[in-house]
């Protein structure tokens, strides 16, 4: 099959995933208690207000044709008022998805870099000490809780060392007073720092134990064999025969730790108070913002949809063998 | 038929293993935690109750004493009833999403594989879709969606979202032994599908059914203490989660180490113990990754 077809395959999927994951949220929030509507109408809202939310959402409609309302506002992005904010939902998650996403960028590449080049490292000395000690260091943390993760290296960079910002993405302070342009930076990267350095502790050991593995098994293979016997350096058969060919399956694995890896982002966000999209969904759902909770949660579904649709895509162009 | 190594082997090879013997250990340790709390909370139900009880001579968070070896949180309950009442809610979390999920993923994974066809085409597109949702959010606007927080909702959508891994290996496996000779002179001599699927496939797979039930464990231990970190699990169960969360609130992080340590590390170890003892198992039940 071409890449092509592949492509379009793999993007109906996509949609497929996400009509029925809107189908799903649209049924959990009509089963919720209390009046019809309650998801999208605050108490707090004027007459007129409440008037318009139902104009526009069809609430007081049958079932299936709201859910209709339903789609054709979700594809408009049109979530309602936010309850908390008063403001359309859409004005405030970009911002929000914006800053998760830089986040998770320098994470995923960082982690992934890291973890590469480790675990193709401890796989050509495999059953050495530096095998054992990083098998041990990446197990560890790769079960450990990133919340508790989060608070340790705050104890130690924030409050012992005072190295770095207790939390946030920027100093108020700093940006009230018309900053230059590299003070802005430099104010952001330091914010930046700690729970980056969070997101790749919890993240590289699954890179570095899959690419372990799958070293290991290319290794055996002839072609090794072959470009040692040709006198080929270590270097060389490590870095350009096997390595290359053992990345694949770390490929896949990422696209598949994507959902998981969302799930970790937004306890790493709530810690280090990073006004991402993670730590929106926490603090909307304790105020019972529902139009702004349920918002956040398809954003977050399209995020990692199109997350894996994009590994899926890289994976199969790597891979040439790859089947529908 | 049984074509894997026999019980004991397996054990042998298992135990030879570092890895194996130190998640083995952990586990041990936790299950004694485990049994040790209603014994711990029943010298006196009113001071060490997890949630209900209190120490009238405390007054906020104190660090260890003699009576209270783990220290108090703020409202003076003791911090080692809650850490070992922890160490049951985690194992029966931990437990029932790890075998609800795994026997769902295998059930998946056995038809799919050994149909193939339509059925395999919609189970694992099923498949890839649960994949792609985010639990975590996910059980985040449920709780919110329904107010009350509820541990047996949040093991049952653990369980329901958490078995696509264990499909998709299973599924590759039961695609190689439905190929295997002793498969088509077991369908020769009029076995039914069924009899060939459960008594001459799955019995070939339990052990990787065990590999990925240890990884369906971890990941509920974790997901389930995320929860209560955030504040979203059940109120009415002292869990890990809900300790750090207490701390977390109380403003007590930094200030009292004694506090925040113990249920973070527990945490940590026990999903850590159960990913070494799957991962021990893995080197045994592949052997395309033993050393030659």
């Amino acid at each position: 099959m071409s890449l092509r077809r592949y492509t379009v395959m793999r993007f109906i999927q996509l949609l497929v995933t996400f009509f029925i994951v809107m189908t799903l949220i649209f049924i959990l929030f009509r089963l919720m208690p209390g009046d019809p509507g309650v998801f999208l109408i605050s108490p707090k809202m004027s007459e007129a207000a409440k008037e318009t939310i139902r104009e526009q959402f069809g609430l007081t409609k049958s079932i299936p044709e709201q859910y209709i309302f339903f789609i054709k506002n979700t594809l408009k992005g049109e979530f309602g008022d936010s309850f908390y904010y008063g403001r359309p939902v859409k004005d405030i998650l970009f911002e929000k998805i914006l800053n998760s996403i830089v986040l998770f960028t320098f994470g995923a590449i960082l982690a992934y870099a890291i973890g590469m080049t480790i675990g193709k490292i401890i796989a050509w000395k495999r059953g050495s000490k530096t095998d054992t000690f990083f098998t041990m260091v990446g197990l560890g943390f790769w079960t450990f809780f990133p919340p508790w993760l989060g608070l340790i290296l705050i104890w130690i960079f924030s409050y012992r060392l005072d190295l770095f910002p207790l939390g946030g993405m920027i100093t108020p302070d700093v940006w009230a007073f018309n900053p230059t342009l590299s003070q802005k930076i430099i104010d952001f990267l330091h914010h930046l720092a700690l729970p980056l350095m969070a997101y790749v502790l919890m993240w590289f050991a699954g890179s570095m134990l899959i690419m372990r593995n799958s070293m290991l098994e290319t290794l055996r293979e002839d072609y090794i064999l072959t470009a040692k016997a040709k006198g080929l350096k270590d270097k060389v058969v490590r870095d350009k025969h096997a390595a290359r060919n053992a990345m694949l399956p770390v490929v896949t694995s990422f696209s598949m730790s994507i959902a998981f890896s969302f799930g970790g982002g937004v306890l790493i966000e709530t810690v280090f108070s990073w006004p991402g999209i993670g730590r929106t969904i926490v603090d909307v759902t304790l105020l019972q913002d529902y139009p702004l909770a349920q918002a956040s949660f398809m954003v977050i579904t399209l995020a990692v949809l199109i997350a894996n649709f994009a590994a899926d895509i890289v994976y199969a162009y790597l891979d040439p063998r790859v089947k529908y | 038929m049984k074509i894997i190594r026999g019980k004991s082997k397996t054990w042998d090879l298992f135990i030879k293993s570092t890895l194996g013997k130190v998640g083995l250990g952990l586990l041990i340790t936790f299950a004694i935690m485990a049994v040790l709390s209603p014994i711990w909370i029943a010298r006196n139900p009113q001071i060490y109750d997890p949630l209900t009880g209190k120490d009238p001579n405390v007054f906020g968070s104190i660090p260890p004493t003699m009576a209270h070896p783990l220290g108090t949180d703020q409202l003076g309950r003791d911090l080692l009833s809650q850490l070992l009442k922890g160490s049951q809610i985690a194992f029966l979390v931990g437990i029932s999403v790890g075998v609800f999920s795994t026997s769902i993923g295998t059930l998946i994974g056995l038809i799919s594989g050994y149909y193939r066809g339509k059925i395999e085409i919609v189970l694992m597109r099923l498949t890839d879709i649960v994949m792609t949702l985010p639990l975590l959010p996910l059980l985040i606007v449920i709780s919110g969606i329904f107010g009350r927080k509820d541990i047996r909702m949040i093991v049952l959508v653990l369980s329901l979202a958490g078995w696509t891994l264990a499909a998709r290996v299973i599924r590759s496996q039961t695609l190689t032994l439905k190929e295997r000779p002793y498969i088509e002179s077991a369908r020769v001599s009029g076995a039914s599908n069924m009899r060939i699927i459960f008594k001459h496939i799955a019995p070939n797979i339990l052990p990787l059914t065990f590999l990925y039930m240890t990884i369906g464990v971890t990941y509920a231990i974790l997901t389930e203490a995320g929860l209560g970190f955030l504040g979203l699990s059940d109120p009415t169960i002292s869990s890990w989660g809900m300790m750090l969360q207490w701390c977390f609130m109380s403003g007590y992080t930094f200030k009292a180490l004694y506090w925040m340590i113990p249920p973070g590390l527990c945490i940590s170890a026990l999903a850590l113990s159960f990913y070494l003892v799957g991962y021990a198992m893995e080197e045994i039940v592949n052997p395309r990754l033993r050393e030659r």
